[in-house]
C-alpha cells in the first residue's frame, strides 16, 4: 500500500498523519484537539482509502469477481442463497458504521481488510469484512449469520484478530489466536516443538512452549555427567524459528517460553534479557514467562534459600515430567531426596532479579502455578500459559517413536478468542443473547478448525472445543458513566459484570451440549460435573454492593442472575454437561480495541491520548474512548492509578473467569524493584492468576520536554 | 617534572564523594543518564528489513547518507567533544557526568553502524561514507565544531557542544521520525528515540553548566559570549541549510526540515539561557515530527514488533520482612 502522500504542509491541506499527530499537541485554547483526529479520519478516506478502493457496480459483481479471482472461498458463499447474502450485506450497510478514530480506520485498512494481490488496492469495506466473518462462522445458518453481523457491527462483539482477519478469505492463515505446546525432556520432543512452532507461526498464531521439563545445563546425557547444555540453546533455536516464519507470514511470528522458578537454569533463563547480555545468549524477540508455585513465596517470606531441582532426576524418580508434579506439594520431599541433584539460590534474591529484569525489558510474565490449578475447573494440570498469559488449560505429554512419528498423541492447547465491548454489551437490548451469539461464534471457530500439522493440538481441540471469551473497554465504560476506575463502585461493577457474564457463558455452553448431545471430553471429572464450581454462586447471594452500580444495571435493563438461576443452571449442567472445556479468557486486546473504539482489556488507559507504536502502522495517536475536554478527570492513566487498584479490579473479575486475564502492571520510572516485588506479592495474595508485562514510563527531565505536548503533561 | 625528577601525572587525586554533591543537578543528571543506559543490540533492527525494501532507491540513499552524517557527529562528540569538556569540569561529579556522556556518544556512533550493517550491503555503506567524506557542507560542519572544541575557552566549548547536541543532530533525526510516522523502519526509530532521549539530556546539562559559568563573569564578558554564540549559530545555521538541501531536495522534504532546524536552534538557545531567534511561524514543525520528538519514554508499543524505547535500568532495592507479611 502506498504510504501517505508526501507531506503537504502549511499552505495546502494537512495530511492525515499530521492531523492525527495534532491530538498530541494542545490547541490554541489549551484543550485537546479531538476534532483534528476526526478530521484525520475523514481525510484518510478522502485522500487515501476512497481513491484506492476497487469499484464494483453491485454486490453480485463484487462477490463473483472475488470468488473467481481466488480472493474469497467459494464454499463460504455456496452454503447460502444469494438473495439472503444480498439482504445480509444490505442489513450491515444499513447500520451506517463509521470509525470513531483515525487509528481505528487506519488499523483496519492497514491490517485487516482484503487487498488486491499486489497489496495496492482495497477490496473490502468494514461492512464486507463483518459479513464474510458472519457467513463463514454461521456455515449456512441464516439466522445465526444475521445475529453475528448484528453483534459485530453494533460493536458489542469483536472477534480476535486471526478470526476477523482471515475468515472467508481464500489465501489465509488459521482463525485461531493462540497455541501452547509442551516440550518434554528428549530430542524428539524438542525437534517436534521447533517444527510445530514453525508450522503454527506460518499459520499466524502466537505460540508458547513449556521448557520446564527440559534437563538443565550440565545434566547428564545417557548417564554421562556434564553433557546437557540446558534450556538456553533451545530458546535460541526457537527465537530463530519464529523470526524465520515471520518473514513469510502476513502476521508477525511470535513466541513465548515458560520455565518453572525451581528449574536449575532459571537465573540463566532470566539473564538472557539483561541489557548487557552477551550476544550468544541474548534473547531479543522471544517472550519469557516464569511459573511460580506458592512455596517460592513461603521461602521468600522466611528469607530462605530456594532449591532448584534437576528435571532429569525428578522425572526418573516420580515417573512424570517435572511440570506435572506440584513443586509446592513435593518440595520438602524433593529437598530430602538425595537422588535429586539440586542447587540453591536465595528466594528474595530471585524475586529481586525478576523485578530488575522487568524494569529493563518488561519480561518475564508470571504464572502463579498453585492459584491457577486451584481455580481450574477441569481435570488435569495447567503447566504454563501463552504469549498473552490469559490461556490456562490442561495439557498432557506426547511420546514419539524412533522414526519420529507419534507413539502417543498427547494434548496440547489452542484457543479461539473474541471480546465483548463492555460499554456496548451493557447497552445491549439482550445481554444473554449477546453472550450466547459470542459463545457460538467462538465455538464455530473451534468446530471449523483442524490443525493437521500439529496432531496434539488437533486432538485437544476435537476433545475440548476450548474457547476464550474476553472483555474490553472497562475503563471506557466506567468513565462514560462517570465512575472512577478502581473506586468502590468501579470494583463493584467489575465483580457483578463478570459474575453475570460467567452465568450466561456457562448457560450458552450448556445449551450447545443439549443441542448437540455432546459434552467436552472428561466432563465427568470436572468441577462442573461435581457441582463444586457452582457452590460459591448457590451458597451466597451476589448482588451490587453500591447503589450506583445497582442503578447502572437497572438502567441498562441487565438482569443480575440470582441464586435460583444458578441452581437451575447447575442442575442442567450436571445433567447435560458443557460443550466447551474452557469458556473465558481475557486477552490484552491491542489491535481489535482500536478498531472497536475500546480501551484495552480491563486495564486503565495507558494515557488520555495514547501514543501507539507498531511495526505495521508506525507511531500513531489514539484518544481514549468517550474522552472529551469535559470529563478528563475520569481518565487517570494506568501510571497514575497505580498497581493496587489495577490488581483489585482484576481480582474482582478473576473469580468469575475459568482461564486467565492479561494483567499488565504500570510503573513510573521512580519505582524500585522493591515496589515491583510488593505488587507481585499483593497480586499473588489477591488470587491473581498471571501477570503479563511490566510497563515503565519515564517522563522527560524537566527542561527537556517538547512544548505544548499532551503526553508531556500530567 | 617534579624536582625529584619523577614523572608526575597530576597534583593530587580527590576521591569522588557522591554523598556530598555541591550541585544537585549533577546527581540528578547522573541518575538519569545511568538509568537510561542501553546498547543497540537490544533493539531488533532486523525486523525493519522488509520495511527497508519498500523504500525507493532515492529514499534508501537519503537514509544512509543521513546516518553517515550522524555517525560523523557522534564520533566527534564521543572522541573529542565531550572529552574536551572533562578538564573544564569544576567538580568531580561534573567530570563523571561528562565521562558518561562521552561513553554514550560512542554507543550512539556504534548504533548507526549496527543499523547500517543490518539493513544495507557493505558496498552501499562504503558509498554512503564516501559521500559524507566528500560532502562539503558536512565536512564544513565538522570543521567548525572541531575548531571550537580546540579553542581555549571552556565556556565556548560548552556553547559548541550544546549547539551540536541540541541543534546539529536534528537535521538527521528528522528522517527516522518521519519514517516512523509513516510506519517505516520503526525499530530503527526506536534506536533513534533512545539516542534523542540521551541527547536531550546532554544538551540540557551542558547548557546548564554554561549558564552556571556565566554567573561568574562580568557584564562585558557575558555580552561577548552571547555575541559569540549567535555568531556561531548563524554560521552553523547557514551551513546546515545547505546541508539539508543536499540531503532532502530529492524527496521534497527540505522546507519541512528547515522549520525543524529553526525549531531546534531555538531549543539550543533556550538550553544556553538565551531567547529564541526564530519567530513561531517559522518553526511550525510538522505535528507528526514534533509529537514524535518528545523525549518522554511513554510509547505504548506492541511488544511483538519491537522492544520499545521506554525501558530503563531499575533501581534495585531489597524487599524487607514487612513486604512478605502474609
Amino acid at each position: 500500500m502506498s504510504a501517505a502522500p508526501t507531506v503537504t504542509l502549511a499552505g495546502t491541506e494537512m495530511d492525515y498523519h499530521s492531523l492525527n499527530a495534532m491530538l498530541n499537541l494542545y490547541g490554541p485554547d489549551g484543550g485537546i484537539q479531538f476534532e483534528k483526529d476526526r478530521e484525520a479520519a475523514h481525510q484518510y478516506f478522502r485522500q487515501h482509502v476512497n481513491q484506492n478502493t476497487v469499484f464494483f457496480h453491485d454486490l453480485d459483481e463484487k462477490l463473483d469477481y472475488l470468488v473467481e479471482n481466488d480472493y474469497y472461498e467459494p464454499e463460504v458463499l455456496e452454503r447460502y442463497d444469494r438473495a439472503f447474502v444480498r439482504s445480509l450485506f444490505e442489513f450491515a450497510y444499513s447500520k451506517k458504521f463509521r470509525f470513531d478514530t483515525f487509528l481505528g480506520a487506519f488499523k483496519y485498512y492497514t491490517s485487516y481488510t482484503l487487498k488486491t494481490f499486489d497489496g495496492k488496492r482495497y477490496l473490502e469495506r468494514f461492512e464486507d469484512r463483518v459479513c464474510m466473518v458472519a457467513l463463514t462462522l454461521a456455515a449456512g445458518a441464516e439466522q445465526f449469520a444475521l445475529d453475528i453481523v448484528e453483534e459485530i457491527i453494533s460493536g458489542r462483539l469483536q472477534p480476535a484478530t486471526p478470526t476477523f482477519l482471515n475468515a472467508g478469505k481464500k489465501q489465509r492463515g488459521e482463525p485461531v489466536s493462540c497455541f501452547l505446546l509442551r516440550i518434554e525432556d528428549n530430542m524428539e520432543s524438542i525437534a517436534r516443538g521447533i517444527n510445530s512452532a514453525l508450522q503454527l507461526s506460518k499459520r499466524g498464531g502466537g505460540v508458547a512452549l513449556l521448557l520446564s521439563n527440559v534437563r538443565e545445563h550440565g545434566a547428564p546425557i545417557k548417564k554421562i555427567q556434564n553433557q546437557s547444555s540446558g534450556v538456553i540453546p533451545v530458546m535460541k533455536l526457537l527465537e530463530d524459528s519464529f523470526s524465520y516464519a515471520n518473514q513469510l507470514g502476513a502476521r508477525q511470528g511470535a513466541g513465548a517460553v515458560y520455565l518453572n522458578a525451581h528449574h536449575p537454569d532459571i537465573m540463566r533463563f532470566l539473564d538472557t534479557k539483561r541489557e548487557n547480555a552477551d550476544e550468544k545468549i541474548r534473547i531479543k524477540t522471544l517472550s519469557l514467562g516464569v511459573v511460580i508455585p506458592d512455596v517460592t513465596f513461603e521461602l521468600a517470606k522466611k528469607n530462605e534459600d530456594m532449591y532448584l531441582f534437576s528435571p532429569y532426576d525428578v522425572e526418573r524418580i516420580y515417573g512424570v515430567p517435572f511440570a506435572d508434579i506440584s513443586v509446592t506439594e513435593k518440595y520438602q520431599e524433593m529437598v530430602d531426596d538425595a537422588r535429586i541433584t539440586k542447587t540453591k539460590i536465595n528466594a528474595r534474591h530471585f524475586f529481586q532479579t525478576l523485578a530488575e529484569l522487568q524494569f529493563e525489558s518488561g519480561y518475564p510474565y508470571i504464572m502463579f502455578e498453585d492459584t491457577v490449578n486451584r481455580a481450574n475447573p477441569v481435570a488435569g494440570k495447567v503447566t504454563h500459559s501463552n504469549l498473552c498469559s490469559e490461556i490456562l488449560q490442561v495439557s498432557t505429554p506426547s511420546t514419539y517413536a524412533d522414526d519420529l512419528s507419534y507413539e502417543h498423541v498427547g494434548r496440547d492447547i489452542s484457543c479461539n478468542l473474541g471480546s465483548l465491548n463492555i460499554a456496548k454489551a451493557m447497552d445491549s437490548p439482550d445481554l444473554a443473547k449477546t453472550v450466547d451469539v459470542a459463545i457460538r461464534a467462538l465455538t464455530a471457530v473451534a468446530d471449523q478448525t483442524s490443525i493437521d500439522s500439529v496432531p496434539s493440538i488437533r486432538r485437544a481441540n476435537d476433545l475440548g472445543h476450548a474457547i476464550g471469551l474476553g472483555q474490553m473497554n472497562l475503563h471506557g465504560y466506567l468513565a462514560r458513566e462517570r465512575v472512577h476506575y478502581g473506586s468502590e463502585a468501579g470494583l463493584d461493577f467489575t465483580n457483578i459484570y463478570f459474575y453475570t457474564i460467567a452465568y450466561h457463558a456457562v448457560a450458552a455452553s450448556n445449551r450447545l451440549a443439549i443441542e448437540r448431545g455432546t459434552r467436552f471430553h472428561n466432563f465427568e471429572a470436572s468441577k462442573y460435573a461435581s457441582g463444586e464450581y457452582f457452590d460459591k454462586y448457590t451458597d451466597k447471594e451476589w448482588a451490587p454492593r453500591t447503589s450506583e452500580v445497582a442503578d447502572l444495571f437497572a438502567r441498562s435493563g441487565v438482569h443480575v442472575p440470582t441464586q435460583e438461576d444458578w441452581r437451575a443452571l447447575k442442575a442442567s449442567v450436571q445433567e447435560h454437561g458443557l460443550y466447551n472445556q474452557n469458556l473465558q479468557a481475557v486477552p490484552p486486546t491491542g489491535s481489535i480495541s482500536y478498531i472497536n473504539n475500546s480501551t484495552s482489556s480491563i486495564h486503565p488507559v495507558a494515557a488520555k491520548v495514547e501514543i501507539r507504536k507498531e511495526g505495521k502502522i508506525g507511531r500513531v495517536y489514539y484518544p481514549a474512548p468517550y474522552l472529551t475536554n469535559d470529563n478528563l478527570e475520569y481518565y487517570d492513566d494506568a501510571y497514575e492509578i497505580g498497581w493496587k487498584k489495577i490488581i483489585d479490579t482484576y481480582a474482582e473479575a478473576t473469580q468469575h473467569v475459568d482461564q486467565g486475564l492479561s494483567l499488565t502492571l504500570f510503573f513510573k520510572d521512580t519505582a524500585t524493584t522493591r515496589e515491583v516485588n510488593q505488587a507481585q506479592i499483593y497480586a499473588w495474595r489477591k488470587g491473581i492468576k498471571t501477570l503479563y508485562y511490566i510497563r515503565v514510563r519515564q517522563m522527560a527531565l524537566e527542561g527537556t520536554e517538547v512544548e505544548n505536548c499532551v503526553s508531556c503533561m500530567l | 617534572m617534579s624536582p625529584t625528577g619523577k614523572l608526575k601525572l597530576i597534583d593530587r587525586v580527590q576521591a569522588i564523594n557522591w554523598n556530598r554533591v555541591p550541585d544537585e543537578k549533577d546527581a540528578e543528571v547522573w541518575d538519569r543518564l545511568t538509568g537510561n543506559f542501553w546498547l543497540p543490540e537490544k533493539v531488533p533492527v532486523s525486523n525493519d528489513i522488509p520495511s527497508w525494501h519498500t523504500l525507493t532507491e532515492e529514499e534508501k540513499t537519503l537514509t544512509m547518507r543521513v546516518f553517515t552524517g550522524l555517525t560523523l557527529l557522534d564520533t566527534i562528540q564521543g572522541t573529542v567533544g565531550a572529552v574536551s569538556l572533562i578538564p573544564d569540569a569544576i567538580t568531580p561529579h561534573e567530570e563523571a557526568v561528562y565521562t558518561n556522556i562521552a561513553f554514550m556518544e560512542s554507543v550512539h556512533a556504534k548504533s548507526y553502524s549496527s543499523i547500517f550493517s543490518t539493513l544495507c550491503s557493505t558496498q552501499d555503506i562504503d558509498e554512503a561514507f564516501r559521500w559524507s567524506e566528500e560532502n562539503e557542507n558536512l565536512q564544513r560542519k565538522a570543521e567548525i565544531v572541531m575548531k571550537y572544541y580546540k579553542g581555549d575557552s571552556p565556556l565556548k566549548r560548552k556553547v559548541a557542544s550544546t549547539l551540536l547536541e541540541s541543534f546539529l543532530f536534528y537535521s538527521g533525526f528528522y528522517l527516522p521520525m518521519y519514517w516512523s510516522s509513516r510506519a517505516k523502519l520503526t525499530n530503527t526509530a526506536d534506536v533513534i528515540r533512545l539516542i534523542i532521549r540521551d541527547e536531550a539530556v546532554h544538551g540540557y546539562y551542558i547548557g546548564y553548566k554554561y549558564q552556571k559559568g556565566l554567573e561568574k563573569l562580568s557584564e562585558a564578558e557575558r555580552d561577548e559570549l552571547k555575541g559569540y554564540t549567535f555568531e556561531l549559530l548563524f554560521e552553523l545555521y547557514d551551513n546546515e541549510v545547505q546541508y539539508t538541501e543536499d540531503l532532502y531536495d530529492g524527496v521534497g522534504l527540505t522546507e519541512d526540515v528547515k522549520k525543524f532546524l529553526r525549531y531546534n536552534a531555538n531549543k539550543a538557545l533556550m538550553n544556553l539561557g538565551y531567547e529564541a531567534l526564530f519567530p513561531k511561524d517559522e518553526t511550525d514543525v510538522n505535528p507528526a515530527i514534533l509529537s514524535a520528538l518528545s523525549p518522554n519514554a511513554d510509547e505504548n508499543h506492541d511488544f511483538f514488533s519491537g522492544s520499545g524505547s521506554s525501558y530503563v535500568i531499575g533501581k534495585a532495592v531489597h524487599t524487607e520482612d514487612d513486604d512478605w507479611d502474609f
